[in-house]
């Protein structure tokens, strides 16, 4: 477990590092809060059950989750990049052992801007959960980071370089944000795009938080529009089928260096 | 003498329809300075990469400290340590910090990492430079840095795969210096992959390879003999028909 402890301890380290990310993804939702919360509360139409921001809180936090755990993960792509990932494959562990750091590290990350976030947001909006519900609800943070941070790796380690990087939050990050029901509900959007929806882990995530801490209007449907026990299910499979993929990916021949593709430069 | 420190037979690797090192047949001895002399492209590094078990073999075998490199990975892992071509390290934590994640990736009880990690710090003349980022370090101090982080665990072969590249000369000599202490105090087989002739002199054997083939092996002055010629660079040309192309920028 050591080594799964030192590939953590690196990823809280170097977070903690950077200043200018710590801020950002804090700052982050409070922006969409105020900003994207006041336009779309204009075209809103649950207007008269529920105010717009309070059913913004929980897709907000999952929005937390995603930048968070996956963008922590896919720092795995950087580690190739400056060498660093070699020294890790090197060492006598298993690559399953090093998809495990990653993914426990980028979760950690995650939950703990999705707890800080969601301390001053809940007050915001004036949602005042019950412990049960935020117990439930930081269950949701955890398996969301979980899964979300299992998918980065595996983005990571598909990708070959950090050029990728930025297709990967064109194609990958906004969609999933805009399929997640974090900012409209699932049910109003069309049936292709609804089909898109149920392969997105962060829409596993969003709905959980929402029976957690929207479980009051659950009879206007904006309390999880799924089974509380498939999200659970769901973010579960994602995330162990992410650790799986992803040390199955890192053991890849020339997953280590890219000079080994070289034929041995 | 014991059983080789590395043993290859028959050891080969293909990528796709490029052969990078056709077979390789050799044995290194306990303790042994070893030297692997070739061109850019010669196969060198992809030899470095299946004995460290980076890469797997498609023909042939090899045993690293006595363990298969395929079948007993994670053991050979344990038993050598290896020094890339590119730095290793993590430019954003200080020098202290990457011996401490090299130490826990490798397992070391922390009661046991803290004394090595003070003993390699100055060992390496880096104790003052404990709580500077990596990026703040002059080349030299990185590779030596990279060489602490290679040697942390105390492992019985020590791959450097070209270890001065991109090193000034004085930078060089330090680190020559550093790896004679270090093979004086510990008796560590070193495995040593370069494409300078100068580097291979002081090795005990050399491997000439190209084009993925072993073209020569002895100790420095029987390859000279054989070829009848002064220099190893001469051995290389003997051998190959072709000089040992002048080290391009590395």
């Amino acid at each position: 477990m050591r080594p799964v402890f030192g590939i953590v301890v690196r990823e809280l380290v170097r977070f903690w590092r950077q200043r200018g990310r710590v801020l950002a993804s804090l700052a982050r939702p409070f922006v969409w809060l105020i900003f994207a919360g006041a336009g779309f509360a204009t075209v809103f139409t649950g207007a008269g059950e529920i105010d717009y921001r309070r059913y913004m809180a929980p897709g907000l936090l999952g929005m937390v989750v995603m930048f968070g755990s996956l963008l922590a993960a896919l720092s795995t792509v950087t580690d190739r990049d400056a060498g660093v990932l070699r020294m890790v494959l090197v060492a006598p562990i298993r690559r399953s052992t090093v998809a495990l750091g990653k993914i426990l590290g980028a979760t950690l990350l995650g939950t703990t801007q999705a707890v800080a976030v969601g301390v001053i947001l809940l007050s915001l909006v004036q949602l005042w959960p019950g412990p049960q519900s935020l117990l439930l609800a930081l269950a949701g943070v955890v398996l969301s980071s979980l899964a979300m941070g299992a998918l980065g790796l595996v983005l990571a380690a598909s990708i070959r370089s950090i050029e990728n990087f930025a297709g990967v939050m064109n194609f990958v990050v906004f969609p999933m944000l805009f399929l997640s029901g974090a900012l409209y509900p699932v049910r109003r959007l069309g049936s292709a795009l609804q089909a898109l929806v149920y392969l997105n882990p962060l829409a596993y995530g969003v709905d959980l938080l929402k029976h957690a801490l929207l479980g009051g209007w659950r009879g206007a449907g904006y309390g999880g529009e799924l089974p509380l026990a498939l999200d659970i299910a769901a973010l579960v499979a994602f995330a162990v089928a992410g650790l799986l993929g992803g040390a199955a990916l890192l053991a890849r021949e020339g997953g280590v260096t890219r000079t080994a593709f070289r034929g041995g430069a | 003498m014991t059983a080789p420190a590395i043993e290859a037979r028959g050891l080969g690797k293909d990528f796709g329809s490029i052969r990078a090192l056709d077979k390789l047949d050799l044995a290194v001895h306990e303790g042994e300075f070893f030297g692997c002399l070739g061109p850019n492209g010669a196969g060198k590094t992809t030899t470095v990469h299946l004995l460290a078990t980076l890469l797997k073999p498609t023909r042939g075998t090899a045993r690293v400290a006595g363990y298969d490199v395929v079948r007993d990975d994670l053991r050979t892992r344990r038993s050598i340590g290896l020094v890339f071509q590119e730095t290793t390290l993590d430019r954003d934590l200080t020098v202290e910090e990457n011996l401490h994640f090299a130490a826990r990736l490798w397992s070391l009880p922390g009661r046991l990492a803290a004394p090595r990690i003070a003993e390699l710090l100055g060992q390496f003349g880096l104790l003052e430079r404990r709580r500077d980022p990596v990026r703040a370090l002059s080349g030299g101090m990185r590779r030596a840095l990279d060489v602490a982080r290679g040697i942390l665990h105390q492992p019985r072969v020590l791959f450097l795969d070209e270890p001065t590249a991109g090193l000034d000369p004085r930078a060089r000599r330090s680190l020559w210096e550093l790896i004679r202490q270090l093979r004086r105090a510990s008796g560590l087989t070193v495995f040593l992959t370069t494409h300078y002739v100068e580097e291979a002199e002081p090795c005990d054997r050399v491997a000439v390879i190209d084009g993925g083939r072993l073209v020569a092996l002895g100790t420095p002055a029987e390859l000279k003999r054989a070829a009848a010629v002064n220099s190893l660079e001469e051995v290389f040309l003997a051998r190959t028909g072709h000089p040992l192309a002048e080290p391009s920028a590395a």
